[in-house]
C-alpha cells in the first residue's frame, strides 16, 4: 500500500534579526578578500587550477595555489544566482529557495547505528540510509534528506548506494555529501537523470544537490572540486562547507575562524562560475572550537551556537544562498544536552534568513544515528517553527465577545469558540503522552514508537519499476568498474 | 570565611526584536480597554472597591465588579515608574531595570523537594528555601532570589519564613510570591525595613518586592489584593501575574487570552496607582494550555509562539515586565523535554527586554525541586547570554598577519595569537567537561557535583547580628498572631 507524504512545513519566520552590522560584514568581507589575494588557497586539481588561470587567477602550478585579485572574485560571484529550486521527485515538494521559507534536511555522513532492532551500536550500512529515508519521507519537519549515514556495506561505491537507497526511500530532493571524484559524479548525475526523467528537468528541477567540504585552513579537496565541477556543469547545485576549527585550523578569534572559513568557501564558488556562470551554488559556514584539551571539533558551546547563524550571514553578503548548521550536537546520547544546544542556534539561523540547512538526528558530533532522535529533533524543529511565526490578533482571535460572555468567574470550557479553537492548538506528539496507570510516558520511549510504527505503515510512493531497474544497471556498472 | 562573589551577569544586547507590530499592540491595548471597560473585574476586596469608587471607577458593590473607562486607566499609569530599582542586602547588587537589560531570578513556590542528600522526594521546607538562596547567591546569572520552594514546616507564616531564609543565604534581592493579607504585608516590610535600615532606605532601595497572581478570568484574589496595596504605600515593587490557560480560563486563542490577562493585570495596576501614586508596579502574564484530553495544565505547547509577547504589552503600557522562563513540564531533571521545552526562553526573553525574568530552577509544572535543575538551566542561560553579545570585528579578532604567516594548509597551534586566545575562545559549560575516562561528563552529574561543592564552599555574606535577632523577633510576633489567629 502506497502513502501519501505529509506536507512539507518549512520555518516561515515572521521576525528577523540582523547579528552583524554592515560595517562588520564589509569588515569580514575585506578580510575574505585579502586573504584571496594575498594567501591564496592551494588547490590539488589541475583542471581547477587552468580554469582559475584561464579567468585572472594568479595560480602558482608549482604549489598548487591560487591566489584571486579582488576583481575577479567579485567578478565571478555576480553570476551566481541568489534564489533557484532544488527539485523533488514529486514536484509538490519542490524547495524553492526564495528567501522566505527555511528547509531543514537530516544530519549525514554519520558512521555508526544503534541498531534498529537489537539497539546494539555497529558500524552504519545502506538499508539504515533506507529506513531513514522512509523515516525522514513521513516527516513534516524535513525538507530534503541527506544519505544519514555511510553504506559501509559497499565500500568502494558507498556514495552511489546512498543515493539509490534514498531515492528508493523518499519523494524529497537528495543532497549527498559523499559525492567525490569525477568518476563517481558521472554516475550520480546519470541516476539524477533517471530520477528527473529528462534533462531539462533535471536542469529546471535538479532533484540532487551536492556539498563538498573543504580542507582547512585553506585549502581544497581534488575529488570534491571535481565532482562540483561536473555536477555544476549538470545544473545540479552544488555547494562548499568550510569546518574550520578555532584554534587549530583557523585562528583562536571568531572573526578570524569566520574570514578563513569564508575564503574557502568562496574561493570554490568561484572556481564554479568561471567555469560554469550562473550555475546554482550555495555556502555554507560551520566552524567548530577547538577542546583545548582534546583538540576536539566542537560544534555546540556556548559561543559556538552563534557561528552557524553568521554564516547565514555572510553567505547573504555574498550574494548566495546558505546552508546553515543546525542541531548536530555534541552530546553522546538524545536527551538534555542534544535539546539545549540545538533550539536557539535554529531558531536564529530562521531568523536571519537562512534558506536551507542540515541536520536532524545524529549525535556524537554527527557521528551516531540513534533512530528516534530525528522524531526528537523534529518535536524541536516545531517548537522553533511556531515560535518564529507571527501572532494573529484578527477579532476571531481577540475573541472580546467570548470574554464579555462568560465575563469575571466563569470559564471557558462549554463556549463554540473554545471547541473550534482548541483543535487549531498544537501540542507535542512526544511530550505528554499520558501512561496506563497515570503520569506521562518517556518522549524518548514515545520517539521509539513512532520510527517504528513509520517503518511499519508509511510506505512512500515508489519509483517506477524501469526507473529502479535503471538505478540497478547504473549501480552495477559502478560496482563492476 | 569571607564571600566570594562572580560579578552578575545580565543579559545584555543591541539587538532588537519585535514580536508585535504597532497595530498588533494597540488592538490588544483597545481589546483590554474594552474588557475593562465593558466586562469590568472583580474585585472582593471592600478596600480596593473603595479606593475604585473615590476615583469615578464604575462599581457594583453587590458583584464587587469594577469597571474602568479609557481615561481614568491612562491617568491613573501616567504615574507608573518605566524604570525602578530593585535594592540589595550588598548594595553591588543593586539591580537598575534599565533599557537592553535583562536580570534573571528563580522559579518558586514548588511544593516538593528532591532531597540534596538523600534523593528521595518530600514535601519542601524552610531549610530547602536556604539552601537554594545560597546556590542562587553563588550563581552569577541570578540576579534576585525567589524563594524556590515552600516553606511547608512552618504552616500559615511560611511566606515570611520564606524571606527570612533568603535574606540569610543570599545578598540579594528578594521577591516573594507567597505574602499574601495585609497582616502578613505589614510583617513583610518591617522585615524589609530591617534589611534596608530605616523606612527612607526601603523606599529608595527596596530589598523585597511581591508578586501577586491574579485569577483567571478577570477576578483579583483579597488577600493579593490588599498584601500589595500595603507594599505600594511603603514604596516596595509590586507586579501582578495573570496566568490564563487557553480553553479553560482563557479564549482559546492566544490573542484573546493576552487580553483578557492583560486586563486583569492592569486593573490591579490602576488600583495600585490610584491608591499610592508613582508605586514601582510590574507587569507579569503567563499563558498556559489546557490539555484537551484531561484539561491538564500544560505550560510548554508544541506552539507557544509569541511567548514574550506580553513584555512587549507591558512596554506599551510604559510598565516594567517581568517575563516568564522555564518551568518545564517535564518530570525529571535533566531530561530532553526539560531542555526542548525551555531551551529558547533566556535568548527569546532576552531579545524581547525583558526587565526582569523568572525562573530557573523547578521541574513537573514549577512544582518539583531538583537541586541540579538550576545549573542546567543556567547553563542555558549562558548560551542565551553569549549569543546575545555582539560579535568583535577588529584587527586583533580578524588576526589577518596570522592567517598569513600559517598560509593554505598549515595549524595553528604553535601561533602566539592562538596562545593569547585559546583561553577564551571555547567557553566551557556543563556539557563539555570530561572526565576521567578522557570522554564528556553527563551534563547532570556535572551539575549535582556543582550544586555540592557550592553547598561545601560559598559561604554568602551574613546578615549583621543585630538584624539577625530583629527579624527573629518579627517572626517570632508573627508566628503568635497570625498563626493563633
Amino acid at each position: 500500500m502506497i502513502s501519501e507524504t505529509p506536507k512539507l512545513q518549512p520555518i516561515v519566520p515572521e521576525y528577523h534579526v540582523r547579528i552583524l552590522e554592515d560595517e562588520q560584514l564589509d569588515k569580514l568581507q575585506t578580510a575574505t578578500l585579502e586573504i584571496l589575494e594575498q594567501v591564496g588557497v592551494h588547490c590539488p586539481s589541475e583542471k581547477a587550477l587552468h580554469i582559475y588561470a584561464e579567468h585572472g587567477g594568479w595560480v602558482d602550478f608549482t604549489h598548487q595555489v591560487v591566489k584571486l585579485p579582488r576583481q575577479v572574485v567579485m567578478e565571478a560571484m555576480s553570476h551566481a544566482p541568489r534564489f533557484y529550486t532544488m527539485g523533488a521527485r514529486d514536484p509538490s515538494f519542490d524547495l524553492k529557495l526564495d528567501g522566505t521559507a527555511f528547509y531543514c534536511a537530516t544530519d549525514g555522513c554519520g558512521v555508526e547505528t544503534i541498531d534498529f532492532i537489537t539497539r546494539q551500536r555497529r558500524p552504519s550500512n545502506k538499508d539504515d540510509v533506507a529506513r531513514m529515508a522512509q523515516v525522514t519521507d513521513y516527516l513534516s519537519a524535513i525538507g530534503f534528506y541527506w544519505p544519514i549515514v555511510s553504506a559501509q556495506d559497499h565500500p568502494k561505491t558507498a556514495p552511489l548506494h546512498e543515493l539509490d537507497a534514498s531515492f528508493n526511500n523518499t519523494v524529497k530532493h537528495v543532497q549527498s555529501e559523499t559525492v567525490m571524484g569525477e568518476w563517481t559524479a558521472h554516475y550520480a548525475i546519470e541516476m539524477a537523470d533517471v530520477i528527473a526523467g529528462d534533462e531539462r528537468t533535471r536542469r529546471q528541477r535538479p532533484p540532487l544537490s551536492l556539498l563538498v567540504c573543504s580542507i582547512a585552513p585553506l585549502a581544497q579537496d581534488r575529488d570534491g572540486l571535481e565532482s562540483a565541477l561536473l555536477f555544476a556543469e549538470a545544473d545540479l547545485p552544488v555547494g562548499f562547507m568550510s569546518m574550520v576549527n578555532t584554534g587549530s585550523t583557523a585562528p583562536a578569534t571568531i572573526a578570524g575562524t569566520l574570514v578563513t572559513g569564508d575564503a574557502e568557501i568562496i574561493s570554490a564558488l568561484v572556481l564554479i562560475q568561471m567555469a560554469h556562470p550562473g550555475a546554482p551554488v550555495f555556502h555554507s559556514l560551520m566552524p567548530g572550537i577547538m577542546h583545548p584539551r582534546t583538540g576536539d571539533y566542537q560544534s555546540s558551546t556556548f559561543e559556538g551556537s552563534l557561528l552557524y547563524p553568521l554564516g547565514a550571514e555572510m553567505a547573504h553578503r555574498w550574494g548566495v544562498p546558505t546552508l546553515a548548521g543546525v542541531f548536530g550536537t555534541d552530546a553522546l546520547v538524545p536527551g538534555w544536552q542534544s535539546a539545549a544546544e540545538a533550539e536557539s542556534s535554529l531558531l536564529l539561523c530562521a531568523m536571519v534568513g537562512a534558506e536551507t540547512g542540515s541536520g536532524l538526528g545524529l549525535v556524537e558530533s554527527c557521528m551516531l544515528l540513534y533512530p528516534e532522535a530525528v522524531l526528537l529533533d523534529a518535536d524541536v524543529y516545531h517548537r522553533v517553527r511556531n515560535e518564529a511565526a507571527g501572532l494573529d490578533t484578527s477579532p476571531e482571535a481577540l475573541a472580546l465577545e467570548v470574554i464579555k460572555e462568560v465575563g469575571p468567574r466563569g470559564h471557558f470550557l462549554a463556549h463554540r469558540h473554545t471547541r473550534t479553537n482548541l483543535r487549531r492548538r498544537q501540542f507535542s506528539d512526544l511530550t505528554g503522552q499520558p501512561r496506563l496507570g497515570g503520569g506521562y510516558r518517556d518522549p524518548l520511549e514515545v520517539a521509539r514508537e513512532k520510527a517504528n510504527w513509520i517503518l511499519e505503515n508509511h510506505h512512500p510512493q515508489p519509483l517506477d519499476e524501469a526507473q529502479q531497474e535503471e538505478l540497478t544497471r547504473i549501480l552495477k556498472a559502478a560496482d563492476r568498474v | 570565611m569571607t564571600a566570594t562573589y562572580p560579578p552578575l551577569e545580565p543579559l545584555r544586547t543591541t539587538y532588537r526584536l519585535r514580536f508585535l507590530t504597532d497595530k498588533q499592540l494597540d488592538d490588544l491595548q483597545s481589546a483590554t480597554l474594552e474588557i475593562m471597560e465593558k466586562t469590568g473585574v472583580r474585585f472582593p476586596s471592600k478596600k480596593a472597591l473603595t479606593i475604585f469608587a473615590e476615583h469615578g471607577a464604575q462599581v457594583d458593590w453587590d458583584s464587587q465588579i469594577v469597571k474602568l473607562k479609557a481615561d481614568l486607566v491612562f491617568k491613573a499609569l501616567a504615574s507608573v515608574p518605566r524604570f525602578f530599582l530593585l535594592g540589595a542586602r550588598n548594595p553591588s547588587f543593586d539591580l537598575q531595570l534599565a533599557e537592553g537589560v535583562t536580570y534573571f531570578t528563580t522559579d518558586g513556590c514548588g511544593v516538593e523537594t528532591i532531597d540534596f542528600d538523600t534523593r528521595e522526594r518530600r514535601p519542601s521546607r524552610k531549610d530547602d528555601v536556604g539552601n537554594m538562596a545560597k546556590i542562587a547567591d553563588y550563581l552569577p546569572s541570578i540576579g534576585f532570589i525567589w524563594p524556590m520552594v515552600s516553606a511547608q514546616d512552618h504552616g500559615e507564616t511560611a511566606p515570611l519564613h520564606e524571606i527570612d531564609a533568603c535574606w540569610n543565604n543570599s545578598v540579594k534581592h528578594v521577591q516573594s510570591e507567597t505574602v499574601m493579607g495585609e497582616i502578613p504585608c505589614r510583617y513583610a516590610v518591617e522585615m524589609a525595613t530591617v534589611i534596608a535600615g530605616s523606612r527612607e532606605e526601603l523606599r529608595r532601595r527596596p530589598p523585597f518586592s511581591l508578586v501577586v497572581c491574579t485569577i483567571a478570568p478577570l477576578v483579583q484574589d483579597t488577600a493579593g489584593i490588599e498584601g500589595s496595596l500595603i507594599l505600594a504605600e511603603a514604596g516596595l515593587p509590586v507586579g501582578f501575574l495573570a496566568m490564563p490557560t487557553l480553553g479553560t480560563t482563557a479564549p482559546a486563542t492566544l490573542a484573546g487570552a493576552f487580553a483578557m490577562g492583560d486586563a486583569e493585570i492592569i486593573s490591579a495596576a490602576v488600583l495600585m496607582q490610584l491608591h499610592a501614586p508613582g508605586a514601582p508596579v510590574f507587569h507579569s502574564l503567563m499563558q498556559a494550555w489546557a490539555d484537551p484530553r484531561n484539561g491538564g495544565y500544560v505550560s510548554y505547547s508544541l506552539d507557544s509562539r509569541t511567548r514574550y509577547a506580553p513584555v512587549e504589552m507591558a512596554h506599551h503600557w510604559g510598565m516594567a515586565s517581568l517575563g516568564a522562563c522555564y518551568g518545564t513540564d517535564s518530570h525529571e531533571a535533566g531530561t530532553w523535554q526539560g531542555a526542548a521545552e525551555v531551551a529558547l526562553d533566556p535568548y527569546m526573553a532576552g531579545l524581547a527586554c525583558a526587565d526582569i525574568v523568572t525562573g530557573m530552577g523547578l521541574s513537573e509544572t514549577y512544582t518539583l525541586l531538583y537541586p541540579e535543575q538550576i545549573i542546567m538551566d543556567e547553563d542555558l542561560y549562558q548560551r542565551a547570554r553569549y549569543q546575545l553579545m555582539n560579535l568583535e570585528v577588529n584587527e586583533e579578532t580578524l588576526a589577518l598577519d596570522t592567517v598569513h604567516a600559517v598560509g593554505p594548509g598549515g595549524h595553528y597551534l604553535g601561533q602566539r595569537h592562538t596562545r593569547n586566545h585559546i583561553r577564551e575562545s571555547l567557553v566551557r559549560g556543563i556539557t563539555h567537561q570530561i572526565g576521567a575516562d578522557g570522554k564528556y561528563r553527563d551534563p547532570r552529574e556535572v551539575a549535582i557535583e556543582k550544586v555540592n561543592w557550592i553547598r561545601k564552599n560559598h559561604f554568602p555574606e551574613p546578615l549583621e547580628a543585630k538584624k539577625q535577632a530583629e527579624i527573629r523577633r518579627i517572626l517570632t510576633a508573627a508566628d503568635k498572631e497570625i498563626c493563633k489567629g
